[in-house]
């Protein structure tokens, strides 16, 4: 709960404040109201048809258990695993995988408390290390894995639970190069054929006012799209991960340790993070960018525990028909936050943040409906696509907004302006470390525009 | 490599002129103005037929960019006489002296009596029976310097940018306006707003062939500028005070910060095409490569003006990334590209300029000593000192991590870069901005 809580109440001064605190306040008693419990009756009234799933599997719509296996067991696991449980009657989780046994074994402990009967996780389906994934999906007992592991590993977690005939819930960002990116749209094709659904963890897909806003940009409510901005500021994220490097932890333990704050493993935060905000500019757009030019670096976040990552990155995206979008994101504590998305047309603006959707200009408009969490409503509605047998993949179109972020943090990190064409075919960047062992593995250097060479 | 060679329309790519061919361009003009000399001798003669009136001018600030006004300035009309100069520093005040003498003998008359070195150097410049100033010390003194001329009653041609804090760009503004009551000029060195094909493109946008504006990005991403500038090691005996004024370029409170010193120029451009100042600003920034002084290496700003209208801004100072030093406007009918070489716009009212393009070095001198012979001085000292704000508050905004107001950044800001004393002794070094950290003051 609490991470769908700081970005649906993000701590921000007012300077970049247009709306009205009233509103806001309504709203919020709105989201409080339709509690979970909502949704988990909405989907008993799915109806009781048989379906025979592409797995195999006859689900029985509504009722019949579909059994999870959850795949990195860190904050965001545990989170999705408990909204996917509540999301639907008769979901149970029944296997668990993860690099560290530590973080596999207090998970389950929460997990049990928090959910209880609903956790059938018996210690001969608990797996550990860099082959657990293999194990969660090769147990013929689950039917659909949620992939949380740090984004690195995400494509070869896809591929093989796509090449085992799972079904996938899968955390953003679906990858942390090129390489990556265009493995997932591969086991996306692949889980389209095996009719398996892929759910990406974009939650802001289904937040209802940004529905409701798309629904009215896409419909031509602003005109031609001319420009537009998209920023994400704050938190530096300081605390987040263990500070001190226990003895006895490898390089490598230590990297995966501090996932976050290395690029090969979270892809730098313009990708962990705000895919979120470039997703949803793709999805104004119905495009992806054609080109971009981008600059950053780290001016704050520089102790050697932060890894190579950056604080700060700006990017000009040029979308199709000449669109640019100006994209600022920075992770810096202290520092005026703002998290919004702005675009204007030949016909008016719209404004969108976690709260808010507003159009200005001929066809005004102003979100005052419920806002139910869209962080349920996306298992929610994969579970009912399971039981209905209706195709749903978002497979693809997570890789093109994870991409749109890779080639924005590629920009800055060189330098250079770069075209989605060569990124998406001709980039050789594939962030793998030679092996997937605990040892030895150099820090691996801050990149320096002008020098950091371009893969 | 063939991804980066060509984006399409050449929006990023186009304004390559950018920095590393900024020197060259200045010295192809120098070269060049040569022979742009006798045309415009030609073109102005009729102007100043009435008057033979030699234009005795003082140069302040005896740098590569003072030397290179003062030539713009004798190859802009004829009865230029370069009568005084100063400097903080006779090493350089006597290299451009040599300069000079050896490209316009003539037109130089300067002598030992009207050389000047040290902290009070504009002072005597301006005492030395010049009428015209040109003001090319590093940004920190513009205001000081501006007063000090516009008090004295000379005509002022001054560089960009026109100053590095709030106070200063306050100044100059009370003293623009004491210039007006004088019937004093005071042009700056903007280029642009000389240059014929942003003009053109100016006009036509005005005159709303691109429609109403809803959008703008400018660029100033080019080198290092190390091959211009240069960096000087703190010499033994050295003062600190001595050692950041010869390396101005690199200090915040002499140069501005590069957003300031060089990307004003394009942000000025913005501020002339909506007729507007920004409402406020949200920027980043920091220095990931070049390491000298305390200044950052690239900026990012997102500028808000009036109507909602959000404009972006870039500038990097790092060799080897994509360079693009341009501005283009988007119109809810079409939209505008201009860099230093061309200028067009696109829409229903399709345009591209193909005229003639003087010199617009020469060209800002040229209009500034006819407004003079004329009597109807040219004052653009208000249009730079809020192009020069709005890229202080870029900085401000970048280096402190905070959202700015124009009218509180105009008004309320007690930022003041004025060190304790002007003298050559040990100052404190300053410190490299920490967002989140830095107050804003």
């Amino acid at each position: 709960m609490c991470r769908f809580r700081r970005l649906l109440f993000p701590v921000r001064r007012r300077l970049y404040e247009r709306k009205d605190d009233l509103m806001k306040k309504k709203l919020n008693e709105k989201r409080r109201q339709l509690s979970r419990r909502d949704f988990i009756k909405g989907s008993g009234a799915l109806g009781a048809a048989a379906i025979l799933s592409n797995t195999g599997r006859i689900f029985a719509a509504g009722s019949d258990k579909i059994r999870i296996g959850l795949i990195g067991c860190g904050g965001r696991g545990m989170y999705d695993t408990t909204n996917c449980l509540k999301s639907a009657e008769n979901v149970e989780l029944v296997a668990m995988g993860d690099l560290f046994k530590d973080r596999l074994d207090g998970s389950l402990r929460a997990l049990k408390n928090d959910l209880g009967e609903k956790v059938k996780v018996t210690p001969d389906c608990c797996f550990v290390g860099w082959d657990a994934y293999k194990k969660v999906v090769a147990r013929d007992d689950v039917d659909m894995v949620i992939l949380t592991e740090a984004p690195h590993f995400r494509a070869e977690h896809l591929k093989a639970a796509v090449e085992a005939g799972k079904h996938v819930f899968m955390e953003k960002p679906v990858a942390v190069d090129p390489v990556g990116v265009r493995s997932v749209i591969e086991s996306s094709a692949m889980a389209d054929k095996k009719k398996l659904t892929i759910v990406a963890g974009t939650q802001m897909r289904r937040i209802a006012h940004l529905v409701a806003i798309m629904e009215r940009i896409h419909n031509g409510d602003l005109g031609r799209i001319l420009g537009g901005q998209c920023v994400r500021i704050g938190d530096g994220m300081l605390g987040w991960g263990p500070k001190e490097r226990q003895s006895g932890w490898s390089d490598m333990e230590w990297q995966l340790r501090r996932w976050l704050f290395l690029t090969w493993l979270s892809g730098d935060f313009i990708c962990e993070m705000h895919v979120h905000n470039l997703d949803v500019v793709n999805w104004a757009l119905d495009a992806h960018p054609v080109q971009c030019i981008g600059m950053g670096g780290r001016q704050v976040r520089t102790a050697p525990e932060y890894g190579d990552v950056y604080d700060h990155f700006a990017v000009e995206y040029e979308y199709p028909n000449d669109v640019r979008i100006e994209y600022m994101g920075a992770q810096i504590d202290g520092v005026t936050d703002r998290n919004d998305q702005r675009l204007v047309g030949t016909k008016g603006s719209a404004y969108m943040d976690f709260a808010n959707a507003i159009i200005q200009g001929e066809k005004p408009f102003k979100y005052d409906g419920p806002s139910p969490d869209p962080c349920i409503r996306q298992h929610a509605d994969q579970i009912a696509a399971i039981r209905e047998g209706k195709p749903l993949n978002e497979g693809k179109r997570i890789a093109e907004s994870t991409l749109t972020t890779i080639m924005g943090r590629m920009s800055a990190y060189t330098g250079r302006a770069l075209k989605w064409d060569w990124v998406m075919n001709a980039s050789k960047l594939d962030l793998r470390p030679p092996k997937y062992e605990f040892g030895d593995l150099p820090m691996p250097p801050v990149a320096i525009p002008g020098k950091t060479p371009l893969i | 490599m063939e991804f980066e060679t060509l984006l399409s329309k050449g929006n990023f790519m186009e304004g390559k002129t950018g920095v590393r061919n900024n020197k060259l361009t200045r010295r192809g003009f120098m070269k060049a103005s040569a022979a742009a000399a006798t045309a415009l001798a030609v073109g102005t003669e009729q102007m100043f037929a009435a008057g033979s009136d030699r234009i005795r001018v003082g140069l302040i600030g005896c740098g590569g960019r003072g030397e290179g006004a003062v030539k713009d300035c004798i190859n802009a009309a004829k009865g230029v006489e370069l009568a005084a100069m100063g400097d903080l520093f006779k090493d350089r005040m006597d290299k451009s002296l040599g300069e000079l003498k050896k490209d316009f003998a003539a037109n130089v008359k300067v002598t030992g009596n009207t050389c000047f070195v040290g902290f009070d150097a504009y002072q005597k410049v301006i005492g030395a029976g010049v009428d015209m100033v040109i003001l090319a010390g590093p940004p920190h003194f513009r205001s000081i310097h501006l007063k000090a001329a516009v008090e004295a009653g000379k005509h002022v041609f001054m560089e960009k940018p026109a100053g590095v804090d709030p106070a200063g760009i306050r100044s100059i503004i009370a003293t623009s306006q004491l210039a007006e009551q004088k019937n004093l000029a005071v042009v700056v060195g903007t280029q642009r707003r000389h240059q014929a094909h942003y003009i053109e493109i100016m006009k036509r946008i005005k005159n709303g062939d691109i429609g109403e504006i809803v959008s703008a990005q400018c660029y100033w991403n080019g080198g290092d500028m190390l091959g211009y500038w240069k960096w000087y090691e703190r010499e033994p005996g050295m003062s600190s005070m001595e050692w950041q004024c010869r390396n101005w370029p690199w200090w915040t409170w002499l140069s501005g910060d590069h957003i300031v010193e060089q990307h004003c120029h394009n942000i000025d451009v913005i501020n002339w095409a909506i007729g507007s100042h920004p409402v406020q600003a949200m920027g980043m920034g920091g220095r990931q490569v070049r390491t000298l002084g305390n200044i950052y290496d690239h900026f990012a700003v997102e500028f808000e003006y009036p109507n909602g209208v959000r404009v972006s801004s870039m500038c990097r100072q790092i060799t080897g990334c994509t360079d693009s030093v341009s501005e283009r406007l988007v119109g809810t009918k079409g939209s505008s590209y201009t860099d230093s070489s061309i200028g067009y716009i696109e829409g229903p009212k399709a345009y591209r300029y193909d005229g003639p393009n003087p010199n617009p070095y020469v060209q800002e001198h040229a209009d500034l000593i006819k407004s003079i012979r004329e009597g109807k001085p040219l004052n653009e000292g208000r249009n730079v000192a809020e192009g020069t704000m709005a890229a202080i508050m870029g900085r401000m905004s970048a280096y402190t991590g905070r959202a700015l107001k124009w009218d509180w950044a105009m008004n309320a800001s007690k930022l003041d870069l004025t060190p304790p004393k002007y003298e050559f002794v040990d100052v404190p070094i300053p410190e490299v901005a920490v967002p989140g950290k830095t107050p804003l003051v």
